[in-house]
């Protein structure tokens, strides 16, 4: 009986796990492949004569490090703007009653799944008047615009898990709203602001629209903008620095997640009860 | 008989292309007289397309710097890929404001004509000096309705048929056919020798439109006609899908799907014995494939029954935004980068995969330094533009980016649909198009 169970716990996730590792896999296998390999190989899942080629010439012949450290600066700065903004704005919703709390955590999470495609031809008439465009920090604002929403609809079903009486023996105390926001309801939050956080750098990293069309010089290029500009020739692929870029593009993000992973769940549990 | 003589093309341009080589620059620069005031303390941003060939990015900059040099204009490249140009300049002619200078595709241009400055002084000279433009290179640079230049025209990068010599040979043809039935012929005696062709039928902007459209003009069936009217559902439509139905049959699986990259790939992996494609593959094959390389030939489109060349090709055009601060500034590049000194070298340095717009640069060396490059050359001539026998703009350019011929091509031949249907959704959604 305990094996059957076992059997149907792990089969499904045995399948889950080789779909979703799948790609990772053959990135790999293709960031190690030899020019000649990669076209002939009598077993295309498989690696015969590994070498790290690929890698050397993306870090040594392309200006791969320079968006690598475009992409973290914008990607940590867009992540810090939006959980601040976004924290104050869930507290404000959920903690300080006033008219029309309601409606406007509803309004802020319908302009989440506006697509960024519709959005973008706007955002650029307002980038222009700012005199932003080809700004590489002006993506950290640009990027809170669609980040800001989900985190903030994310933060308000958390901090709605956590127990009023806790911010009312506070304000017994004597303690003021600023306060209490800082002390009391922002260390019972870490969870959900993890889970922000890492939803916001993930989204921030992978970004491509609004990297390709608001930058303009080669300085400014973010990893996904940089791989398709510079190694996507037309109808020549340069397949092994392609996945040997977008390998070590993934690192960061599942670094994050391999640390925070459990804090994720909570967090995203925590508003789903909502 | 043209401004420019041969000797003096080849002068000029051996010089460019010495100077080039020894990493000088242009010497044009040094004697540059520019034809109108530049502004003062202008400087430019110009918007184009990743060089298919990296020579092409490297000696292009020189070039840019040789003009910086010669007349103190700063110009500044955004390279993006060839498929993201068209958002890019949409958005700026939406917002008014980005690059001063756009390299785009096909007839962009004639999306928003209104918002392009009027470079008739630049074509016109340039038509003078250079035995003028090729007729499909004008249709992509000139508003017949304005009677005024809004693009110049800057070159194709072409498309010609690349296969192996030696499993040709086997099949028993001495060289390439040069029309539509020994080309089908061919392909099935290769086929049958297990060497089969492939040509991408699925979204490959460049490649799966070259060939179908080339079949589709072959055979006399076209998606409007010179009123814009739709009759793509033709007899010689119909034809020309049997056609390609046929040729599919000889083809490896899997084309229904691929992209600009994949007839690249499967021809250097050896899956393939024939291929239409621009240059890149006998390039890559030189630099990395030197056991394949000798076998690689090239060879011109074959003709269809029409009885001349049909060809379609990608083709770029570079235009003005009128927004920008620097008209004449802008406007001195362009004509500077389609000088001859300038021209050879970026010819010349990658290998002729675009062919220039200005028919005197077909007397460029490279053409005839080997037999290889020579079918390029020619790929400007007898070509068609994107949605013949209209004009272009924004129908023909929705047309062309919804893959309507594509898709008819892809149904007939990997979908399972009959010719006639085939032909009959295609032009429901061109009378879609072109009705709106």
């Amino acid at each position: 009986m305990k094996d059957r169970a076992g059997w149907r716990l792990y089969l499904p996730l045995g399948l889950m796990l080789l779909f979703l590792l799948l790609p990772f896999y053959w990135m790999v296998l293709t960031s190690l492949k030899t020019r000649n390999e990669l076209l002939n190989t009598p077993n295309p899942w498989w690696v015969f004569h590994p070498s790290i080629n690929s890698f050397i010439s993306l870090l040594t012949q392309t200006q791969y490090p320079q968006w690598f450290l475009n992409t973290l600066f914008v990607s940590v700065g867009a992540t810090v703007l939006s959980i601040v903004v976004s924290f104050c704005a869930a507290f404000a919703i959920v903690r300080l009653k006033f008219r029309g709390a309601r409606v406007l955590s509803t309004a802020i999470f319908f302009s989440y799944v506006v697509p960024p495609a519709i959005l973008f031809i706007p955002l650029a008439a307002v980038l222009v008047k700012l005199h932003w465009f080809d700004k590489l920090w002006a993506l950290i604002p640009i990027y809170a615009t669609f980040l800001v929403p989900f985190c903030t609809w994310l933060l308000i079903g958390f901090l709605r898990s956590i127990p009023r009486e806790l911010e009312e023996a506070a304000l017994v105390d004597g303690a003021s709203w600023p306060r209490i926001m800082i002390k009391v309801i922002l260390p019972l939050s870490v969870p959900g602001l993890i889970s922000a956080t890492i939803f916001s750098f993930t989204l921030s990293w992978n970004e491509y629209l609004y990297a390709l069309i608001y930058m303009f010089s080669s300085a400014n290029k973010t990893i996904s903008v940089g791989l398709t500009t510079e190694l996507m020739r037309g109808d020549v692929f340069q397949w092994g620095q392609l996945m040997a870029g977008s390998l070590l593009g993934t690192l960061p993000v599942v670094l994050v997640y391999f640390f925070f992973v459990e804090y994720y769940v909570a967090g995203m549990s925590g508003a789903l009860k909502d | 008989m043209s401004d420019i003589s041969r000797r003096a093309l080849l002068q000029m341009t051996a010089a460019g292309a010495l100077a080039a080589g020894a990493g000088i620059g242009p010497v044009f620069a040094e004697a540059y007289k520019p034809m109108l005031p530049i502004e003062k303390g202008a400087s430019l941003q110009l918007l184009r397309w990743t060089g298919f060939i990296d020579a092409d990015d490297k000696q292009w900059k020189a070039n840019t710097e040789a003009f910086t040099k010669a007349t103190g204009v700063n110009v500044t490249i955004q390279d993006v890929s060839w498929t993201d140009i068209q958002a890019k300049s949409g958005l700026s002619a939406q917002i008014g404001s980005g690059p001063d200078v756009v390299m785009g595709f096909y007839d962009t241009p004639f999306i928003y004509p209104d918002k392009l400055v009027d470079v008739s002084d630049v074509c016109t000279y340039l038509e003078k000096k250079y035995d003028g433009f090729y007729d499909v290179a004008k249709s992509y640079g000139y508003d017949d309705k304005t009677k005024t230049w809004i693009a110049v025209p800057m070159g194709g990068p072409g498309a010609c048929v690349t296969y192996r010599e030696s499993w040709l040979k086997e099949a028993g043809f001495d060289s390439f056919p040069t029309d539509f039935d020994g080309m089908l012929k061919a392909a099935r005696a290769l086929k049958k020798n297990n060497h089969p062709i492939g040509l991408a039928l699925g979204h490959a902007v460049g490649d799966a439109n070259a060939w179908v459209h080339t079949v589709l003009w072959g055979f006399g069936g076209k998606q409007v006609d010179e009123n814009n009217k739709v009759v793509i559902n033709s007899k010689e439509t119909h034809e020309a899908l049997k056609y390609a139905k046929a040729l599919y049959e000889t083809m490896i699986p899997g084309t229904g799907s691929w992209l600009d990259v994949n007839n690249n790939q499967a021809f250097l992996a050896g899956q393939i014995s024939m291929t239409i494609n621009g240059i890149s593959i006998w390039y890559v094959a030189k630099q990395k494939f030197p056991e394949m390389f000798p076998d690689i030939r090239t060879a011109p489109v074959p003709v269809g029954p029409v009885g001349h060349p049909t060809n379609f090709n990608l083709f770029s055009q570079a235009f003005i935004f009128k927004y920008s601060k620097y008209p004449n500034a802008a406007k001195e590049y362009l004509r500077f980068m389609n000088e001859a000194p300038q021209v050879a070298p970026w010819v010349t340095g990658m290998v002729g995969y675009v062919t220039p717009a200005l028919k005197a640069y077909s007397k460029l060396p490279i053409w005839t330094e080997n037999p290889n490059i020579t079918p390029y050359r020619d790929v400007l001539v007898g070509n068609y533009a994107d949605g013949y026998a209209g004009s272009p703009g924004r129908a023909a350019a929705t047309a062309l980016n919804d893959f309507i011929v594509v898709n008819m091509f892809a149904d007939a031949c990997a979908h399972g649909a009959s010719p006639e249907d085939a032909a009959k959704r295609a032009e429901e959604k061109l009378k879609q198009i072109y009705n709106a």
